[in-house]
């Protein structure tokens, strides 16, 4: 059940990302496809097989997790930066962008390295499930240290939260209203992932469930509000020869 | 509110006693899958009843008066008020007007009769109507006698909408005649509500320049409100657009 949750995830956004690339090529909003490609390459990085082959060429130190934690800052900040610039946030945008967003981004990445290097991190796992279970120490650590990787994405969907609700509620175009409901659903998966500390072991897979709720919220989102731009352009045309006639 | 299938069978055996309902259907040209289904649920819409009516000769006003929740329709017809007459002319026909005053005219360009009035409703009568017999608390009357919420109430008049139930309520909670709302609403003519032939063009004619000139200038505040309004979410929507398309 949760390696097809996992797969079809991947899928989903790699093939979003592939139908972007003509349009990146164009030059029309590069940032996204970035953002998809970032967003593919964490599902990847997440799933047990490719992750233990990458990590395995990055010498086995579980290097890769740390990589997938700063592709998915880089893939939320750049989600962020565009929700709030598109949807005219400007307060949001100013609270990512701005002095409070670099010192939470800062705080958090040195907190994040600094405990990956306090643990003892050899043998590829994704998830670092192994690692956690070497040691009392190393449990630790693995549970602040995913905690830090948590924190920057539930600061930004909290952030957007606000902004996201308005558009739901305003007099936007009904598939731009879905789109930001979409975010909004994916802000408040990511926000309670914060809560996972105190989730019973035994529910693990709500966890997973969540994290890719999240993912998709956010990625189908994107590519609805990509959509209902596609097809106002095709409509809209042909309303002006009507109306010009 | 729609109209109970029982009594809509019964009103129906009085107006044509021995007509199938293909007939009627025919007749009246409503979709035979629109009236069966209409039957099937028990609730027939107030515009089959008004439809049917029309096709048999029979005046739909006192076809629906036969009703029991429409029954304030029966009695005497009351003359349209004044301000009603004027609500239900439409915004392009009142600056026509205004423009034909002798208080405009500069250029010496009288004489040509302004042609006849467009046939309401217009685009914006359901809601001038309701400002028109408004004295400030007939909002809060209607929707104590309704139930239904006031922001409701203004979301169908925004929408230049008014259900049948809610226009005969307004009508009766503003004193005036009870078919006036289902003449804003197009459901019946003015004609069929007995309003006299030229009576909205003699309410014209029989304001002053200054009460003219006045009412011109806020049907075009009002319209000028709307196509800001939507300006502004069409510009939202294109910076979403240019943002995330």
């Amino acid at each position: 059940m949760i390696e097809i949750l996992q797969w079809s995830t991947l899928a989903t956004c790699g093939l979003i990302a592939a139908a972007r690339v003509p349009s990146a090529v164009r030059g029309e909003n590069r940032s996204l496809f970035y953002i998809f490609g970032l967003m593919t390459v964490a599902i990847l990085l997440s799933i047990e097989k490719p992750y233990v082959a990458i990590d395995q060429a990055l010498g086995g130190i579980n290097l890769a997790n740390l990589l997938l934690r700063f592709i998915i800052f880089a893939a939320i900040y750049f989600v962020g930066i565009r929700v709030t610039r598109g949807f005219g946030a400007d307060s949001a945008y100013r609270r990512i962008t701005g002095k409070a967003g670099m010192v939470v981004l800062l705080v958090i990445s040195l907190a994040l390295v600094v405990l990956f290097f306090m643990m003892d991190t050899v043998g590829s796992s994704a998830g670092l499930a192994a690692v956690s279970e070497k040691s009392e120490r190393n449990f630790v650590l693995v549970e602040y240290y995913g905690a830090a990787g948590r924190a920057y994405p539930a600061y930004i969907s909290l952030v957007l939260l606000p902004a996201m609700v308005r558009a739901v509620r305003g007099r936007l175009p009904i598939l731009v209203r879905i789109a930001a409901a979409l975010l909004a659903t994916g802000g408040v998966a990511i926000a309670l992932t914060l809560l996972f500390p105190v989730v019973p072991p035994e529910w693990g897979a709500v966890e997973f469930v969540i994290n890719y709720t999240a993912v998709l919220c956010f990625v189908l989102g994107l590519a609805l509000i990509w959509a209902a731009r596609v097809k106002n352009s095709r409509v809209s045309p042909a309303k002006r020869t009507y109306t010009e006639k | 509110m729609t109209l109970p299938a029982k009594a809509f069978q019964r009103w129906l055996q009085g107006i044509a006693p021995d007509a199938s309902t293909a007939d009627v259907c025919r007749i009246s040209g409503i979709k035979r899958t629109t009236l069966a289904q209409q039957l099937v649920r028990g609730k027939v819409s107030v515009s089959t009843v008004v439809s049917i009516s029309r096709a048999y000769n029979v005046n739909p006003l006192s076809a629906l008066a036969t009703f029991e929740a429409y029954q304030d329709l029966a009695g005497p017809q009351v003359p349209p008020s004044r301000c009603e007459l004027v609500s239900q002319v439409s915004t392009p026909d009142l600056l026509r007007a205004v423009l034909a005053r002798p208080a405009m005219e500069q250029a010496g360009a009288s004489g040509t009769a302004s042609p006849p009035l467009s046939a309401a409703p217009h685009a914006t009568s359901v809601k001038n109507w309701v400002d028109a017999i408004d004295d400030g608390e007939v909002r809060h009357r209607v929707s104590a006698a309704t139930g239904v919420a006031p922001q409701n109430y203004s979301a169908q008049l925004t929408a230049n909408r008014l259900s049948p139930e809610l226009a005969l309520a307004t009508a009766l909670a503003a004193g005036v005649g009870p078919a006036g709302g289902l003449v804003a609403t197009g459901l019946i003519t003015e004609e069929e509500a007995g309003w006299p032939p030229g009576a909205r063009q003699a309410a014209l004619d029989s304001l002053s320049d200054g009460d003219l000139t006045a009412l011109a200038g806020d049907r075009l505040q009002a319209l000028g409100k709307v196509l800001r309004r939507q300006e502004q979410d069409q510009a939202q929507t294109e910076k979403i657009w240019e943002n995330l398309g």
